[in-house]
């Protein structure tokens, strides 16, 4: 369905997209994960026709993004980070508004946003403003709008972005059954969870580049059964850093904060005895201390030294 | 077609915000009351505007001659009035185009013994271009001269009549010439004293200042239309929606073009209604061509339409096109005449108003009102009015492609 080849951009003579290769199957469900500024946005943008990129190759369903930008929109949906929707606008105005966009008429598009309000369920505030909606239920909207045209790839650039939990569950079941039915779906978060949850493969962007990618199996092979190693301390010290990333169980340690401390075992049990210990020797007072099983934001951080959410 | 949605989609968002509606249809019907009531005195009945009149002259009577010497030349009008005698009609009319005189006057032979004669043979008046209250303060000399000297003429004529009739009856002989040379005197005197300037005729009707306010407050509030439209854009950009509709399958030049058009539509239904509640609330007459009111309305409002295009281009955020346009609309009003009369500016800015759309509409709409305006004479300011709302709008156009 996509084929991504290398695709380079730069903004004044600054490189945002170093290279970036994917390819995502038909009915497939793909993650793009990565902390702020990694280069998901632009990569979308790019896949859509929004942006030009400076070298290789975008193609959708076979037809090249550069040479064949018309045909190409109308075989994705886009679902914007913001709420792209005009908020004194009803619910149902903003609905056939973008499905005309897409060629939609008057009944078919009428009928249309009908069954989008039911599938969102928000059906019965078909008529009122956008703007006296919820967070929650304008995400809905959003993502009811890129929905319109049955695109065959739906693209979503972190859609429940500061949502209520309900909302956010509502989103993510309306995402798993549109994936069920046979749509595309690449869907970009920096929430490892939602990604998790959602997608057969994943991959994880920084800086502008593919860092790993493959199916959540594969890439927690990466980390063979690592374990994330949560800690707040008063104060650490530069010599107690020292003597932790000395010890035989330890793959990495990343200081969040004056107080916070992320360290990738490769070891579980007797490497934590042993970080104890050494708090107690250096007289350090640990305020909490957390493990946590290997996931994607551990392999993040073994993979750059730093959070998704930096 | 997608154009079209894009256009309708802004008209309805326009038409749902009450801060806009307020602005932009209540406010310059609440203005239009007011300074037309309260300006009703200054502009009906103030001072005179400087005038350089071309007079051609082909008539000796002396009632003709009194009007001249007593009224066109009186040390009263001296201020208001500078004579240039012409020879001939042409000159006259060279004069006019030329910009060398603001109004010509012609008074043609017999003129004054017709007025005598309680009949009248009427004087031609000229009007230069953009000189409507110069050409209205010339006709109103000459109509009031005119109707003094045809009531003095009826009354005197009544008078001597009546007393030759007495003399008659009393038996006794009366040679009228006498008497009827003092009454011609004193009335002579009291037309020279007559207060000239009472309205402010243009054309053959006179327009009120509601007229004239009517028709400033619309040339000024559509222009906020350029500034609403350039908003618009950076709205829709701040809001992701233009990234959206970049992202349907819809060409730049579409979109642009919905842009341009929803301006356009706005600013003309916000001038129908306006027209219509200014006629129906303030009894504001628009002339007796609705057509050429509309016509003209139709180019203005696609100039304002280019104008946004512009203020699209050339700010960098919603706060920066509303202030730049909210400044912008301030200095057109004032050089367009939409506070004062273009009439009262000085020559040179008179000549800077002409590059504002709003100067060319107003002193249009007022000529229509006036019932001066042919279909001939609309052609220049309709034609000027779509070549700046076509060079604004490709000026904006360019940039905007450059730019995004």
């Amino acid at each position: 369905m996509l084929k991504v080849e290398n695709i380079k951009k730069s903004y004044q003579q600054k490189e945002i997209v170093k290279g970036i290769t994917l390819e995502v199957e038909k009915g497939e469900a793909f993650g793009l994960l990565g902390p702020n500024g990694a280069g998901k946005s632009t990569a979308i943008s790019m896949i859509c026709g929004l942006v030009p990129y400076d070298d290789g190759e975008i193609l959708v369903d076979g037809l090249s993004v550069k040479k064949r930008p018309m045909d190409i929109k109308r075989k994705i949906g886009l679902v914007p980070q913001d709420i792209a929707l005009y908020p004194t606008m009803s619910a149902l105005d903003n609905l056939l508004f973008w499905g005309k966009m897409y060629g939609l008429k008057g009944p078919d598009a009428k009928s249309r946003a009908n069954e989008i309000l039911e599938m969102v369920g928000l059906e019965d505030r078909r008529k009122e403003q956008i703007q006296t909606f919820s967070g929650g239920m304008k995400r809905r909207i959003n993502i009811g709008a890129a929905l319109m045209h049955e695109p065959e790839l739906l693209i979503m650039d972190e859609p429940t972005v500061g949502i209520d939990p309900q909302s956010r569950n509502h989103i993510l079941e309306t995402v798993k059954s549109l994936n069920k039915a046979g749509m595309t779906i690449i869907y970009t978060s920096h929430y490892m969870e939602e990604v998790e949850y959602l997608c057969n493969r994943i991959a994880i962007l920084d800086h502008g580049e593919v860092i790993a990618s493959g199916t959540t199996q594969e890439l927690d092979a990466q980390l063979a059964g690592g374990t994330i190693l949560r800690m707040e301390v008063e104060q650490y010290t530069e010599d107690f850093l020292n003597q932790i990333e000395s010890l035989n169980g330890v793959e990495q340690v990343n200081a969040e904060s004056n107080q916070q401390l992320n360290i990738l075992l490769k070891e579980d049990q007797k490497t934590m005895t042993e970080i104890i210990r050494l708090s107690v020797e250096n007289n350090i007072t640990i305020r909490e201390f957390k493990r946590e099983e290997a996931n994607l934001e551990s392999l993040f951080l073994k993979l750059t030294g730093r959070t998704l959410r930096d | 077609m997608k154009s079209l949605l894009i256009a309708m989609k802004d008209m309805k968002i326009q038409l749902k915000d009450r801060k806009q509606l307020v602005l932009m249809l209540l406010m310059p019907i609440v203005l239009t009351a007011i300074l037309g009531t309260a300006l009703k005195g200054v502009l009906d009945s103030g001072e005179a505007p400087k005038t350089v009149l071309g007079l051609y002259n082909q008539d000796h009577h002396e009632v003709t001659e009194g009007f001249i010497d007593s009224v066109l030349q009186s040390k009263e009008m001296k201020s208001s009035l500078e004579l240039k005698i012409v020879r001939s009609e042409k000159q006259l009319k060279g004069f006019l185009e030329g910009g060398k005189i603001d109004a010509g006057l012609v008074l043609p032979d017999q003129w004054g013994a017709s007025l005598v004669a309680g009949k009248s043979v009427g004087a031609l008046i000229y009007q230069g271009s953009g000189k409507e209250i110069n050409a209205a303060f010339v006709q109103q000399l000459t109509d009031t001269y005119a109707k003094s000297v045809q009531t003095v003429s009826g009354s005197t004529t009544f008078a001597v009549t009546n007393l030759v009739m007495q003399a008659k009856q009393a038996g006794e002989s009366f040679n009228p010439e006498k008497p009827a040379k003092q009454i011609a005197a004193a009335a002579a005197g009291a037309i020279a004293n007559t207060n000239y300037i009472e309205d402010v005729p243009v054309g053959n009707k006179s327009v009120s200042a509601m007229q004239y306010y009517a028709a400033a407050m619309a040339a000024m509030f559509l222009l906020f239309n350029a500034m609403n439209g350039g908003k618009s854009f950076h709205i829709e950009r701040g809001t992701e929606t233009l990234a959206r509709l970049m992202a349907t399958p819809t060409t730049s030049g579409a979109i642009l073009r919905g842009k341009f058009l929803g301006t356009w539509f706005i600013a003309l239904l916000q001038f129908l209604v306006f027209m219509i509640v200014t006629h129906y609330v303030l009894a504001v007459d628009w002339g007796s061509n609705v057509w050429q009111t509309l016509i003209l309305a139709f180019a203005y409002s696609f100039a304002v339409a280019g104008l946004s295009m512009v203020v699209a281009a050339f700010t960098k955020s919603e706060r920066a096109a509303d202030a730049i346009g909210s400044v912008g609309v301030q200095v057109f009003a004032i050089l367009g005449g939409s506070m004062l009369p273009i009439a009262s500016f000085p020559e040179i800015l008179r000549n800077i108003s002409k590059v504002t759309p709003n100067s060319w509409a107003l002193t249009s709409f007022v000529d229509i009102m006036g019932g001066s305006a042919t279909w001939n004479s609309l052609l220049l300011p309709v034609f000027v009015m779509i070549g700046m709302g076509l060079c604004a709008a490709a000026i904006g156009v360019w940039h905007l492609r450059v730019k995004y």
